[in-house]
Protein backbone atom coordinates (compact mmCIF):
# COMPACT_ATOMS: atom_id res chain seq x y z
CA UNK A 1 0.00 0.00 0.00
CA UNK A 2 1.17 3.76 -0.70
CA UNK A 3 1.27 5.53 2.34
CA UNK A 4 0.91 9.30 2.16
CA UNK A 5 2.72 10.23 5.24
CA UNK A 6 6.55 11.02 4.08
CA UNK A 7 8.95 9.25 5.01
CA UNK A 8 11.57 8.64 2.21
CA UNK A 9 12.24 12.02 1.43
CA UNK A 10 15.43 12.30 -0.49
CA UNK A 11 17.88 15.33 0.96
CA UNK A 12 19.37 17.74 -1.56
CA UNK A 13 23.13 17.63 -1.24
CA UNK A 14 25.31 20.15 -0.17
CA UNK A 15 27.14 22.18 -3.05
CA UNK A 16 30.05 24.18 -3.66
CA UNK A 17 28.37 26.02 -6.21
CA UNK A 18 25.34 28.65 -6.30
CA UNK A 19 23.07 26.14 -5.88
CA UNK A 20 22.48 26.89 -1.81
CA UNK A 21 20.34 29.62 -2.59
CA UNK A 22 18.03 27.54 -4.65
CA UNK A 23 15.60 27.39 -1.64
CA UNK A 24 12.37 26.74 -3.92
CA UNK A 25 11.56 23.06 -3.53
CA UNK A 26 10.14 23.05 -6.78
CA UNK A 27 12.97 24.65 -8.82
CA UNK A 28 14.69 21.63 -9.64
CA UNK A 29 16.74 22.42 -12.55
CA UNK A 30 20.47 21.18 -12.04
CA UNK A 31 20.00 20.26 -8.00
CA UNK A 32 22.39 17.85 -7.15
CA UNK A 33 21.46 14.32 -4.60
CA UNK A 34 19.34 13.07 -7.15
CA UNK A 35 19.87 9.54 -8.56
CA UNK A 36 18.67 7.09 -12.15
CA UNK A 37 15.73 8.62 -13.71
CA UNK A 38 12.77 5.64 -12.74
CA UNK A 39 12.55 5.07 -16.49
CA UNK A 40 10.07 2.41 -17.68
CA UNK A 41 9.41 3.02 -21.62
CA UNK A 42 5.88 1.32 -21.15
CA UNK A 43 4.95 3.40 -18.20
CA UNK A 44 1.15 4.18 -18.54
CA UNK A 45 0.21 7.72 -17.19
CA UNK A 46 -1.57 6.46 -14.46
CA UNK A 47 -0.66 3.55 -12.15
CA UNK A 48 -3.44 3.34 -9.31
CA UNK A 49 -7.46 4.06 -9.63
CA UNK A 50 -6.68 6.80 -7.15
CA UNK A 51 -4.55 8.66 -9.61
CA UNK A 52 -7.41 8.86 -12.02
CA UNK A 53 -9.99 10.49 -9.62
CA UNK A 54 -7.35 12.90 -8.58
CA UNK A 55 -6.87 14.07 -11.86
CA UNK A 56 -10.86 14.11 -12.68
CA UNK A 57 -11.30 16.32 -9.59
CA UNK A 58 -8.25 18.81 -9.90
CA UNK A 59 -10.62 19.95 -13.80
CA UNK A 60 -13.61 20.22 -11.37
CA UNK A 61 -11.68 21.96 -8.65
CA UNK A 62 -9.95 24.74 -10.41
CA UNK A 63 -12.73 26.31 -11.34
CA UNK A 64 -13.95 27.32 -7.75
CA UNK A 65 -10.72 27.87 -6.95
CA UNK A 66 -7.41 28.62 -8.71
CA UNK A 67 -8.57 30.08 -11.53
CA UNK A 68 -5.92 32.58 -12.79
CA UNK A 69 -2.93 31.40 -14.73
CA UNK A 70 -0.01 30.24 -12.54
CA UNK A 71 -2.36 30.15 -9.58
CA UNK A 72 -2.31 26.03 -9.41
CA UNK A 73 1.25 25.83 -10.01
CA UNK A 74 1.97 28.14 -7.06
CA UNK A 75 -0.38 26.16 -4.83
CA UNK A 76 2.29 23.01 -5.75
CA UNK A 77 5.06 25.40 -5.36
CA UNK A 78 4.15 26.50 -1.46
CA UNK A 79 3.92 22.77 -0.51
CA UNK A 80 6.15 22.07 2.38
CA UNK A 81 8.80 20.17 0.81
CA UNK A 82 7.98 16.55 2.40
CA UNK A 83 4.59 17.37 0.94
CA UNK A 84 5.93 18.25 -2.36
CA UNK A 85 8.47 14.70 -2.69
CA UNK A 86 5.86 12.98 -0.81
CA UNK A 87 6.29 9.02 -1.72
CA UNK A 88 2.78 9.11 -3.70
CA UNK A 89 3.93 11.14 -6.10
CA UNK A 90 2.94 13.41 -8.90
CA UNK A 91 -0.96 13.08 -8.45
CA UNK A 92 -0.72 12.88 -4.54
CA UNK A 93 0.60 16.52 -4.86
CA UNK A 94 -1.91 17.36 -6.89
CA UNK A 95 -3.89 16.27 -4.24
CA UNK A 96 -2.08 18.40 -1.61
CA UNK A 97 -2.48 21.33 -3.38
CA UNK A 98 -6.19 20.81 -4.33
CA UNK A 99 -6.73 20.26 -0.35
CA UNK A 100 -4.88 23.70 0.07
CA UNK A 101 -6.73 25.50 -2.04
CA UNK A 102 -9.67 24.26 -1.30
CA UNK A 103 -9.42 25.36 2.43
CA UNK A 104 -8.01 28.66 1.15
CA UNK A 105 -11.09 30.03 -0.96
CA UNK A 106 -13.37 28.78 2.06
CA UNK A 107 -14.67 25.35 0.64
CA UNK A 108 -13.66 22.91 2.85
CA UNK A 109 -13.03 23.84 6.51
CA UNK A 110 -9.47 23.44 8.02
CA UNK A 111 -9.31 19.52 9.64
CA UNK A 112 -12.75 18.91 8.20
CA UNK A 113 -10.69 15.66 6.18
CA UNK A 114 -9.26 14.64 8.49
CA UNK A 115 -11.86 14.65 10.89
CA UNK A 116 -13.68 12.18 8.26
CA UNK A 117 -11.08 10.09 8.77
CA UNK A 118 -10.19 9.95 11.77
CA UNK A 119 -6.65 10.90 11.32
CA UNK A 120 -4.96 13.11 13.46
CA UNK A 121 -5.50 17.24 13.08
CA UNK A 122 -3.07 18.03 10.96
CA UNK A 123 -2.10 15.34 8.64
CA UNK A 124 -3.33 17.97 5.82
CA UNK A 125 -0.84 19.15 3.45
CA UNK A 126 -2.62 22.87 4.22
CA UNK A 127 -0.99 22.66 8.00
CA UNK A 128 2.44 22.92 6.65
CA UNK A 129 1.79 25.03 3.24
CA UNK A 130 3.65 28.35 2.74
CA UNK A 131 0.68 31.61 2.64
CA UNK A 132 1.10 33.15 -0.89
CA UNK A 133 4.03 35.46 -0.42
CA UNK A 134 3.10 39.74 -0.81
CA UNK A 135 4.15 40.73 -4.19
CA UNK A 136 5.04 44.14 -4.42
CA UNK A 137 3.50 45.97 -8.16
CA UNK A 138 6.68 47.83 -8.12
CA UNK A 139 8.69 44.32 -8.81
CA UNK A 140 6.51 43.99 -11.59
CA UNK A 141 6.72 45.60 -15.32
CA UNK A 142 3.80 48.02 -15.91
CA UNK A 143 -0.11 46.65 -16.43
CA UNK A 144 0.16 48.07 -20.16
CA UNK A 145 -3.23 46.43 -21.39
CA UNK A 146 -3.30 44.15 -24.46
CA UNK A 147 -6.63 42.66 -25.99
CA UNK A 148 -8.10 39.81 -24.54
CA UNK A 149 -9.18 37.09 -27.07
CA UNK A 150 -12.13 35.65 -26.97
CA UNK A 151 -11.21 32.11 -26.49
CA UNK A 152 -9.54 31.02 -23.27
CA UNK A 153 -5.62 31.74 -23.91
CA UNK A 154 -2.69 33.13 -22.02
CA UNK A 155 -1.17 34.95 -25.57
CA UNK A 156 -1.63 38.09 -26.43
CA UNK A 157 -1.14 40.32 -29.27
CA UNK A 158 1.46 43.43 -27.76
CA UNK A 159 1.47 46.68 -29.96
CA UNK A 160 5.08 46.74 -29.05
CA UNK A 161 8.03 45.60 -30.24
CA UNK A 162 10.28 42.64 -28.30
CA UNK A 163 13.11 44.75 -26.43
CA UNK A 164 15.96 42.05 -27.38
CA UNK A 165 16.46 40.94 -30.57
CA UNK A 166 17.64 37.07 -31.84
CA UNK A 167 21.66 37.30 -31.24
CA UNK A 168 21.55 39.50 -28.32
CA UNK A 169 23.52 38.50 -25.02
CA UNK A 170 21.00 38.79 -21.91
CA UNK A 171 21.38 38.20 -18.71
CA UNK A 172 17.93 36.84 -16.57
CA UNK A 173 17.72 38.45 -13.24
CA UNK A 174 14.41 38.86 -11.16
CA UNK A 175 11.69 37.83 -8.69
CA UNK A 176 13.76 36.26 -5.25
CA UNK A 177 11.07 37.42 -2.72
CA UNK A 178 9.23 34.29 -2.67
CA UNK A 179 6.31 34.59 -5.15
CA UNK A 180 5.40 33.29 -8.47
CA UNK A 181 7.93 32.99 -11.26
CA UNK A 182 9.34 30.85 -14.24
CA UNK A 183 12.84 31.88 -13.74
CA UNK A 184 14.52 29.20 -13.02
CA UNK A 185 17.47 29.31 -10.24
CA UNK A 186 19.96 27.97 -12.63
CA UNK A 187 20.14 30.24 -15.33
CA UNK A 188 19.54 33.19 -13.18
CA UNK A 189 23.36 35.49 -13.53
CA UNK A 190 24.68 33.74 -16.53
CA UNK A 191 25.26 34.71 -19.83
CA UNK A 192 22.73 33.46 -22.43
CA UNK A 193 22.13 34.07 -26.25
CA UNK A 194 18.40 35.18 -27.85
CA UNK A 195 17.95 31.88 -30.07
CA UNK A 196 13.77 33.20 -30.53
CA UNK A 197 11.06 35.65 -29.85
CA UNK A 198 8.01 33.66 -28.97
CA UNK A 199 4.49 35.43 -28.80
CA UNK A 200 3.72 37.58 -25.91
CA UNK A 201 1.60 35.62 -22.74
CA UNK A 202 0.60 37.08 -19.85
CA UNK A 203 3.14 37.15 -17.05
CA UNK A 204 2.80 34.50 -14.40
CA UNK A 205 4.67 36.26 -11.87
CA UNK A 206 1.92 38.46 -11.60
CA UNK A 207 -1.34 36.71 -12.37
CA UNK A 208 -0.44 33.77 -9.64
CA UNK A 209 -1.06 36.80 -7.38
CA UNK A 210 -4.01 38.71 -9.07
CA UNK A 211 -2.03 41.46 -9.73
CA UNK A 212 -3.12 41.34 -13.64
CA UNK A 213 -1.85 40.16 -16.64
CA UNK A 214 1.24 42.39 -17.59
CA UNK A 215 2.46 40.77 -21.11
CA UNK A 216 5.22 40.11 -21.66
CA UNK A 217 7.13 38.67 -24.96
CA UNK A 218 8.61 35.71 -24.45
CA UNK A 219 11.94 34.93 -25.25
CA UNK A 220 14.22 31.85 -26.04
CA UNK A 221 17.54 32.14 -24.40
CA UNK A 222 20.37 28.79 -25.35
CA UNK A 223 22.83 28.50 -22.66
CA UNK A 224 26.34 26.62 -22.83
CA UNK A 225 26.57 24.02 -20.73
CA UNK A 226 30.01 25.36 -19.46
CA UNK A 227 28.41 28.67 -18.38
CA UNK A 228 25.86 27.17 -16.35
CA UNK A 229 28.21 24.59 -14.40
CA UNK A 230 31.40 25.50 -15.18
CA UNK A 231 34.42 23.41 -15.57
CA UNK A 232 33.60 19.80 -15.77
CA UNK A 233 30.30 20.36 -18.04
CA UNK A 234 29.59 17.56 -20.49
CA UNK A 235 30.63 18.77 -24.11
CA UNK A 236 28.31 20.04 -26.64
CA UNK A 237 25.37 20.54 -24.88
CA UNK A 238 23.03 23.61 -24.46
CA UNK A 239 20.01 24.36 -22.53
CA UNK A 240 17.26 26.61 -24.08
CA UNK A 241 14.97 28.19 -21.63
CA UNK A 242 12.06 30.34 -22.07
CA UNK A 243 12.19 33.47 -20.09
CA UNK A 244 9.76 36.57 -20.13
CA UNK A 245 11.14 39.31 -21.56
CA UNK A 246 11.07 41.26 -18.19
CA UNK A 247 13.20 38.77 -16.51
CA UNK A 248 16.07 39.74 -19.14
CA UNK A 249 18.92 42.59 -19.52
CA UNK A 250 20.54 43.01 -22.09
CA UNK A 251 24.78 41.50 -20.64
CA UNK A 252 26.08 44.89 -21.63
CA UNK A 253 23.99 47.02 -19.32
CA UNK A 254 23.94 44.33 -16.34
CA UNK A 255 25.10 45.59 -13.05
CA UNK B 1 -21.15 4.24 0.17
CA UNK B 2 -19.04 2.42 -2.59
CA UNK B 3 -16.90 -0.72 -2.03
CA UNK B 4 -13.85 1.67 -2.25
CA UNK B 5 -14.51 3.18 0.96
CA UNK B 6 -14.62 -0.05 3.03
CA UNK B 7 -11.44 -0.03 4.65
CA UNK B 8 -11.25 2.98 6.40
CA UNK B 9 -11.00 1.61 9.64
CA UNK B 10 -8.60 -0.85 9.30
CA UNK B 11 -5.99 0.77 7.32
CA UNK B 12 -3.81 4.31 8.05
CA UNK B 13 -5.86 7.02 7.14
CA UNK B 14 -3.24 9.13 5.59
CA UNK B 15 -3.16 6.57 2.61
CA UNK B 16 -3.81 7.91 -1.25
CA UNK B 17 -6.12 5.61 -2.17
CA UNK B 18 -8.13 6.42 1.12
CA UNK B 19 -7.62 9.87 1.47
CA UNK B 20 -8.85 10.64 -1.87
CA UNK B 21 -11.66 8.59 -1.79
CA UNK B 22 -12.74 10.40 1.41
CA UNK B 23 -11.55 14.08 -0.31
CA UNK B 24 -14.24 13.01 -3.52
CA UNK B 25 -17.13 11.97 -0.85
CA UNK B 26 -16.62 15.51 0.49
CA UNK B 27 -16.51 17.34 -2.75
CA UNK B 28 -19.59 15.51 -4.02
CA UNK B 29 -21.58 16.61 -0.94
CA UNK B 30 -20.62 20.16 -1.58
CA UNK B 31 -21.86 20.30 -5.04
CA UNK B 32 -18.27 21.07 -6.45
CA UNK B 33 -17.45 18.00 -7.91
CA UNK B 34 -19.27 15.01 -9.99
CA UNK B 35 -18.11 11.57 -10.11
CA UNK B 36 -19.46 10.95 -13.66
CA UNK B 37 -17.00 13.73 -14.72
CA UNK B 38 -14.76 12.38 -13.05
CA UNK B 39 -14.84 9.76 -15.19
CA UNK B 40 -15.34 10.99 -18.78
CA UNK B 41 -12.85 13.19 -17.95
CA UNK B 42 -10.51 10.18 -17.13
CA UNK B 43 -11.95 8.57 -20.34
CA UNK B 44 -11.09 11.53 -22.55
CA UNK B 45 -7.12 11.93 -21.29
CA UNK B 46 -6.82 8.43 -20.73
CA UNK B 47 -7.81 7.33 -24.27
CA UNK B 48 -8.53 10.03 -26.63
CA UNK B 49 -5.30 11.65 -25.96
CA UNK B 50 -1.91 9.74 -26.69
CA UNK B 51 0.97 9.46 -28.60
CA UNK B 52 -0.45 8.51 -31.70
CA UNK B 53 -1.38 11.95 -32.53
CA UNK B 54 2.00 13.14 -32.13
CA UNK B 55 3.02 10.03 -34.04
CA UNK B 56 1.18 10.74 -37.36
CA UNK B 57 2.44 14.44 -37.60
CA UNK B 58 6.13 12.75 -37.52
CA UNK B 59 5.47 10.55 -39.87
CA UNK B 60 4.08 12.87 -42.28
CA UNK B 61 7.01 15.05 -41.69
CA UNK B 62 9.20 11.92 -42.86
CA UNK B 63 6.85 11.33 -46.05
CA UNK B 64 6.68 14.93 -46.74
CA UNK B 65 9.74 17.44 -46.84
CA UNK B 66 7.41 20.02 -47.42
CA UNK B 67 4.81 19.28 -44.19
CA UNK B 68 7.92 19.34 -42.23
CA UNK B 69 9.07 22.29 -43.32
CA UNK B 70 5.96 23.77 -42.61
CA UNK B 71 5.75 22.06 -39.06
CA UNK B 72 9.02 23.36 -38.49
CA UNK B 73 8.58 26.92 -39.76
CA UNK B 74 4.84 27.15 -37.62
CA UNK B 75 3.34 24.52 -35.91
CA UNK B 76 0.59 26.30 -34.69
CA UNK B 77 -0.48 26.93 -38.01
CA UNK B 78 -0.18 23.15 -38.93
CA UNK B 79 -2.13 21.98 -36.11
CA UNK B 80 -4.51 24.73 -36.99
CA UNK B 81 -5.19 23.43 -40.02
CA UNK B 82 -4.84 19.64 -39.27
CA UNK B 83 -7.90 20.90 -36.38
CA UNK B 84 -5.48 19.02 -33.63
CA UNK B 85 -7.00 21.07 -30.46
CA UNK B 86 -6.68 20.61 -26.82
CA UNK B 87 -5.03 20.99 -23.46
CA UNK B 88 -1.67 22.36 -23.36
CA UNK B 89 -0.45 22.88 -26.70
CA UNK B 90 -1.79 26.57 -27.22
CA UNK B 91 2.13 27.63 -28.52
CA UNK B 92 4.09 24.22 -29.89
CA UNK B 93 7.22 24.43 -31.56
CA UNK B 94 8.89 21.03 -32.97
CA UNK B 95 12.60 20.20 -32.84
CA UNK B 96 14.35 18.13 -35.23
CA UNK B 97 17.19 15.49 -34.65
CA UNK B 98 19.49 15.17 -37.79
CA UNK B 99 22.64 13.60 -37.65
CA UNK B 100 24.96 15.50 -34.76
CA UNK B 101 21.91 16.88 -33.22
CA UNK B 102 20.08 15.35 -30.59
CA UNK B 103 16.75 17.53 -28.83
CA UNK B 104 15.39 16.65 -25.42
CA UNK B 105 12.42 18.02 -23.56
CA UNK B 106 12.06 18.27 -19.69
CA UNK B 107 10.04 20.82 -17.63
CA UNK B 108 12.57 21.60 -14.26
CA UNK B 109 9.57 23.50 -12.83
CA UNK B 110 7.01 21.69 -12.94
CA UNK B 111 5.67 18.97 -15.44
CA UNK B 112 4.75 20.73 -18.91
CA UNK B 113 4.55 18.71 -21.38
CA UNK B 114 2.06 18.81 -24.62
CA UNK B 115 -0.88 17.04 -23.86
CA UNK B 116 -3.13 17.01 -26.74
CA UNK B 117 0.06 15.68 -28.99
CA UNK B 118 1.66 13.02 -26.66
CA UNK B 119 -1.56 12.45 -24.05
CA UNK B 120 -0.63 12.90 -19.95
CA UNK B 121 3.22 12.42 -19.10
CA UNK B 122 4.78 9.35 -17.28
CA UNK B 123 5.75 9.39 -14.11
CA UNK B 124 9.74 9.37 -15.07
CA UNK B 125 8.80 12.39 -16.86
CA UNK B 126 7.81 14.40 -13.55
CA UNK B 127 10.23 12.73 -11.19
CA UNK B 128 12.69 15.29 -10.00
CA UNK B 129 15.66 12.34 -11.18
CA UNK B 130 14.74 13.86 -14.80
CA UNK B 131 13.93 17.21 -13.71
CA UNK B 132 17.12 18.13 -12.10
CA UNK B 133 19.26 15.86 -13.87
CA UNK B 134 18.54 16.25 -17.39
CA UNK B 135 19.94 20.08 -17.38
CA UNK B 136 23.13 19.53 -15.47
CA UNK B 137 24.22 16.07 -17.36
CA UNK B 138 21.62 15.05 -20.59
CA UNK B 139 24.29 12.83 -21.97
CA UNK B 140 24.61 10.69 -18.83
CA UNK B 141 20.83 10.72 -18.12
CA UNK B 142 20.18 9.59 -21.49
CA UNK B 143 22.45 6.91 -21.72
CA UNK B 144 21.17 5.96 -18.57
CA UNK B 145 18.01 5.55 -19.87
CA UNK B 146 19.55 3.18 -22.87
CA UNK B 147 19.93 6.06 -25.11
CA UNK B 148 23.74 6.41 -26.43
CA UNK B 149 24.86 9.34 -28.66
CA UNK B 150 27.79 10.14 -30.31
CA UNK B 151 30.30 12.08 -28.24
CA UNK B 152 30.68 14.52 -31.33
CA UNK B 153 26.38 14.68 -31.71
CA UNK B 154 25.15 18.10 -29.43
CA UNK B 155 22.29 17.64 -27.19
CA UNK B 156 20.09 20.64 -27.13
CA UNK B 157 17.44 20.78 -24.00
CA UNK B 158 14.35 22.60 -24.14
CA UNK B 159 13.40 23.58 -20.61
CA UNK B 160 9.53 24.16 -21.03
CA UNK B 161 9.31 27.02 -18.62
CA UNK B 162 6.95 29.43 -20.38
CA UNK B 163 3.40 28.21 -22.38
CA UNK B 164 5.49 26.74 -24.99
CA UNK B 165 5.70 23.23 -25.75
CA UNK B 166 8.16 20.85 -27.37
CA UNK B 167 7.83 18.24 -29.52
CA UNK B 168 11.06 16.31 -31.20
CA UNK B 169 10.48 14.90 -34.41
CA UNK B 170 13.21 11.98 -34.05
CA UNK B 171 15.06 10.82 -37.34
CA UNK B 172 13.88 8.44 -39.33
CA UNK B 173 14.70 5.13 -38.80
CA UNK B 174 17.13 3.12 -41.67
CA UNK B 175 15.25 0.44 -43.12
CA UNK B 176 11.99 2.21 -43.30
CA UNK B 177 11.78 4.02 -46.97
CA UNK B 178 8.50 3.16 -48.62
CA UNK B 179 6.29 1.97 -45.94
CA UNK B 180 3.16 3.56 -45.21
CA UNK B 181 2.39 6.67 -43.02
CA UNK B 182 0.29 4.28 -40.61
CA UNK B 183 3.37 1.76 -40.67
CA UNK B 184 6.02 4.99 -39.86
CA UNK B 185 3.73 5.81 -37.02
CA UNK B 186 3.79 3.02 -35.04
CA UNK B 187 7.90 3.46 -35.22
CA UNK B 188 7.00 6.66 -33.59
CA UNK B 189 7.17 5.95 -29.29
CA UNK B 190 6.14 8.41 -26.89
CA UNK B 191 9.68 8.78 -25.84
CA UNK B 192 11.01 9.39 -29.29
CA UNK B 193 9.07 12.71 -29.18
CA UNK B 194 10.48 13.64 -25.99
CA UNK B 195 13.74 12.68 -27.30
CA UNK B 196 15.13 10.04 -24.68
CA UNK B 197 14.65 7.41 -27.44
CA UNK B 198 15.12 6.82 -30.85
CA UNK B 199 11.83 6.25 -33.19
CA UNK B 200 11.82 2.10 -33.15
CA UNK B 201 13.59 0.23 -36.15
CA UNK B 202 11.20 -1.27 -38.82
Amino acid sequence: MVVFTPSTVVPLAEDESNMNRAQRVHDLGGAFGWGRVPYDPQEEPFHEEWERRVFGMVFQVLPHTAVRPGEFRYALERLAEDDYFAPDGYYGRWRSAMEVLLEEYGHVETGELDGRLGAPSGTSASYRVQSPASVDEKDLPPDSSAPVPEHRTVRRELDRNPGFRIGDRVVATGNTAGGHTRLPDYVRGVSGVVVKIHPAEVLPDSTAHGLGERPQHVVSVAYQARDLWGEGAEEKVVINVDLYENYLQLEAEAQ
Amino acid sequence: MTERHDHTHETNAGSSQIRTAALEDLLVEKGIVDRSRIDSLVERFEHDLGPMIGARLVARAWLESEFQSRLVRDADEVLRQENIRGAEIEHVEVKVNEPGVHNVVVCTLCSCYPWALLGLPPAWYKSPEYRARVVREPRKVLEEMGLSLEPDTEIRVWDSSSETRFLVLPEQPAGSEGLSMEDLAALVTRDSMIGVAKALNP
